[in-house]
This record gives C-alpha cells, sequence and structure tokens, in this order.
C-alpha cells in the first residue's frame, strides 16, 4: 500500500515541478515576445493558459485525493502541503506571463520598443526568472544552498521595480505620447516583482519541505 | 524534572532471560495529557508502560534496572507496594475484560476490594465512574444484567470505568481500540479526551492516526529505545529523526 502510495507522491511531485516549469517558460517568453514585439509568441503564450490551468486542476484533485486516501504525516504531508502551495503559486506565475503577453497584444505590432530596453525590463525579467528557477530546482533536488539568498535577491528586485517607476514616470513627462506604452511597461514590472514574491513563497515552502521548519522570506 | 512531570524514567533496561525489551529509557511524562507510544511490533511499547504499574514483575526472569520515578519515588524500591501502586495507576487492556459478572458489580469491584462496603457510596462511585468512562445513559436501566451483554465498544468502557472507580491517577491504555469497530473506537477516543482533564492517560497504539488524534505527546520506539519524544504535532509533522520519520511515513515497520 504505502509505495503504491510513495509512487503516487513521486509522480504528483514530477507533475507539480513540471508545471512550475511551464508556467516559468510563459514568463520567459512573454518577456521575449515584449522584447521583439513577437504578437505571434504572445498569442501562443496565451493560449498556454488553458493548459496551465488544467494542470493546476489535475495536481490540486491529485493532492485531495491523497491526503484523503492515505491520510500523510510527516515529510509526506509536507510534501503535499507543499504542492499545493506551489501550484497556486506557479499558477500564478503563468498567469503574469498570459498578462504580459496580454501587453503585447493591445499595444500591437507597430510599437517602437526602445523603451522595453531603456527601463531595465528584460534585466529585471532575467534576475525574476533565475529565483523561479533556482526556487524549482531547490525543490527538485532538496538543494537548499539554491534558495539561500532569495530574500536579498527578492530586495534587488523591488529596488528595480521602484526605479522603473520613477524612469517611466520621467519618460511620460519627456513625452506624453509614451504614456500608453509606459504605463503597460510599468504593468510588466509589476508583475514581475509579484513573481518574484512567488518564487519567495515557492523557496518558503521547499524550506519547509525539506527541513519541516517554516521561514518567512521578506 | 519539569514539575508537570507524574512519571519519569530513569536508564530503564529490562530483560526478559536473555532478551534485553528495553535499552536505556528515559522520559518525563507529563500530568493530565494523553500521551502516545507508537512502534513495530516487539518495540518495547507494551513492556514499557507494562513497567509503570509493575506488570511484568510476575514474569519469570524478568529482570529491571534503572528507575521508574512516580511522584518523585522509584516503584522498583523496596517497600513500594504494587498493590497501592495499581489502584493508583490504573490499566486497560487490548481485549475488554469485563468481570462475568453484572455491570454494577464490575465497577463496584474495586472499591469493594478496597474496603467501601456502603451501598449508597457504592452506588454514587458505580454511576460517576460510568458516567466518566460516558456509558451511563447507554447502561443505566440495566446495571443489574451481566457485562458480557455488552457490545465491545460498551465492554471497553465497563473496562475504563471499572478503572476510574478506584480513582487512580493515572490510566495505561494498551491498544485500547485494536479489538473496536470504528464507531466504538471514536467514542473511546473521545473518552480520552475527556480523561485528559482529571487523569494522566499513556496509551500504547498501533494505530498511528490514532495516536496523532488523541495525544497531546508521542513517544517513538524502536528495538527498545525510546528513540524520539515530543509534541504530537512536532512528530507527526516535522520528526527530527529520521527512524520516526520513516517508521510513520510507512517505510518501513
Amino acid at each position: 500500500m504505502k509505495d503504491k502510495f510513495h509512487d503516487e507522491l513521486a509522480r504528483m511531485r514530477a507533475g507539480v515541478l513540471g508545471m512550475g516549469f511551464f508556467a516559468e517558460q510563459m514568463l520567459s517568453d512573454a518577456m521575449r515576445a515584449l522584447q521583439e514585439n513577437d504578437t505571434g509568441l504572445a498569442r501562443e503564450v496565451k493560449e498556454r493558459k488553458v493548459r496551465l490551468s488544467g494542470q493546476n486542476d489535475t495536481l490540486e484533485e491529485d493532492a485531495y485525493r491523497l491526503i484523503a486516501l492515505y491520510q500523510p504525516v510527516a515529510r509526506d504531508m509536507r510534501e503535499i502541503a507543499c504542492a499545493l502551495k506551489i501550484i497556486s503559486s506557479a499558477e500564478r506565475i503563468g498567469r503574469y506571463g498570459k498578462d504580459t503577453a496580454g501587453v503585447v497584444l493591445s499595444l500591437g505590432e507597430t510599437r517602437p520598443d526602445d523603451l522595453v530596453n531603456a527601463l531595465s525590463l528584460p534585466h529585471m525579467a532575467k534576475l525574476v526568472l533565475s529565483m523561479i528557477d533556482d526556487a524549482l530546482h531547490a525543490y527538485e533536488t532538496g538543494d537548499l544552498g539554491l534558495i539561500a539568498h532569495h530574500h536579498g535577491r527578492d530586495d534587488v528586485v523591488d529596488k528595480l521595480r521602484h526605479t522603473i517607476f520613477r524612469e517611466g514616470i520621467t519618460y511620460m513627462m519627456e513625452d506624453p505620447r509614451t504614456i500608453t506604452r509606459c504605463t503597460n511597461y510599468l504593468m510588466v514590472a509589476r508583475y514581475l516583482e509579484r513573481c518574484a514574491d512567488h518564487s519567495c513563497k515557492i523557496a518558503e515552502k521547499v524550506h519547509y519541505l525539506v527541513t519541516g521548519e517554516r521561514i518567512e522570506i521578506r | 524534572m519539569s514539575p508537570d512531570t507524574i512519571i519519569a524514567t530513569d536508564r530503564l533496561n529490562l530483560w526478559y532471560g536473555d532478551t534485553r525489551a528495553l535499552v536505556d529509557v528515559s522520559m518525563e511524562i507529563p500530568d493530565r495529557k494523553v500521551t502516545a507510544l507508537i512502534g513495530p511490533s516487539g518495540c518495547g511499547k507494551s513492556t514499557l508502560i507494562r513497567c509503570f504499574n509493575r506488570m511484568n514483575d510476575i514474569l519469570p526472569g524478568c529482570r529491571i534496572e534503572g528507575k521508574v520515578m512516580y511522584h518523585g519515588e522509584n516503584i522498583y524500591d523496596n517497600g513500594s507496594d504494587p498493590v497501592s501502586l495499581r489502584r493508583r495507576i490504573g490499566m486497560v487492556f487490548q481485549k475488554p475484560n469485563p468481570f462475568p459478572k453484572s455491570i454494577y458489580e464490575n465497577v463496584a469491584y474495586g472499591p469493594r476490594v478496597h474496603g467501601i462496603r456502603d451501598r449508597r457510596t457504592l452506588d454514587s462511585i458505580v454511576e460517576e465512574s460510568l458516567r466518566r468512562a460516558a456509558l451511563w445513559d447507554e447502561v443505566r436501566d440495566r446495571l443489574s444484567r451481566s457485562a458480557l451483554s455488552l457490545s465491545g465498544g460498551q465492554q471497553q468502557r465497563l473496562c475504563i470505568a471499572r478503572t476510574l472507580a478506584v480513582e487512580p491517577e493515572v490510566i495505561l491504555m494498551d491498544e485500547p481500540c485494536s479489538a473496536l469497530d470504528p464507531i466504538a473506537t471514536a467514542k473511546v477516543e473521545g473518552l480520552i479526551d475527556e480523561l485528559k482533564k482529571q487523569y494522566c492517560v499513556i496509551i500504547v497504539t498501533h494505530n498511528m492516526q490514532q495516536a496523532a488524534r488523541v495525544s497531546d505527546y508521542t513517544g517513538f520506539m524502536y528495538l527498545g529505545r525510546l528513540i524520539e519524544f515530543g509534541g504530537t504535532t512536532q512528530i507527526f509533522e516535522s520528526p527530527r529523526d529520521e527512524l520516526t520519520e520513516n517508521y510513520i511515513t510507512g517505510r518501513f515497520g
């Protein structure tokens, strides 16, 4: 009985990891679409949302079923509790990817894309994506070293968002024609900052999973 | 030692002939809490619980070293009286074992042995004990019927009432629900939760979910050793010892 349970648990973990990387890819591709003004890619990212939700529902059902059937304790219980939390963070990350793709589509194909780079959005995205990637790899391997500096990295991202906000305001004051674009880019900066927070949430859960100790990364 | 401790063992060792059944067990059991002992078969949990009211003394070839302190006195000292000890530390066994007597007589038996003869006093002890064992409402109108006419769950609660009748401080329960169906088990578990308001309850169980549900503290035993002892939530959420972790998650045992 228990071996079957642990097989199912391993399958669920693989599913959670798969969903995490899927969401990360959505965000990554959306940022590329933004930078390269690739509406085709943006459209494709938007469509992936259906699959993301499906993964979320399936994994959530799996988790409830395992709890009901096996009444897990200790690490097994933590495994399921973490899976539930991680998939909800992953879903948020994927949805921010979808929202970013929406920005690309709403601005249209003819927009000048210089401001994306000027506002350091690609740099911010790189930082955030590496945080998500490290949190997911920590979940995969149990290597807490990968998430040891999430607090400091999140600080950097927060400050960057603030800087981008201020810079955006100056661009808009300088040239009101940039207002629509800039407000959308500031929104994207906000999405990225939220994604970094979700990577911290994932990191917190990985820490709990591995050590049994709850921490807060803030 | 914590002021809440009612029973403490200090490097307790026990041999059945050449077999060492307990190895250097040191633990402190708090009063008015439920402490569960878990572990695979043969780990020594029943042996340990039976040390607390000297039930192992009568077994031939059984040798005990170390101390079991009850209210600060070693119950294995010369001069300690096992009979009065067993009145203060009562025990409920795996299979309900009522006497083949009436329900009333089962409960009144202990107080009678301890010299209570007055009928009204006995009546009130019987009622109070049956109430505390959550059985009164089911048997109040048939106290003179044979205890053996009761269901298994009722018989077990009768045995608990019989234990309570002599006003113990500590109640030892050795797998009290393993012969009961889920409904009777739920009743006994609810009762255990009530009992801890007045008594120290120590329960040995094979059912880990039961230990998790009913106890405040849990001790995990393996091969005669107490591997880990701690708050039940901690043991079942994040045990410190890998052996405990592997046992409660069903990876061995």
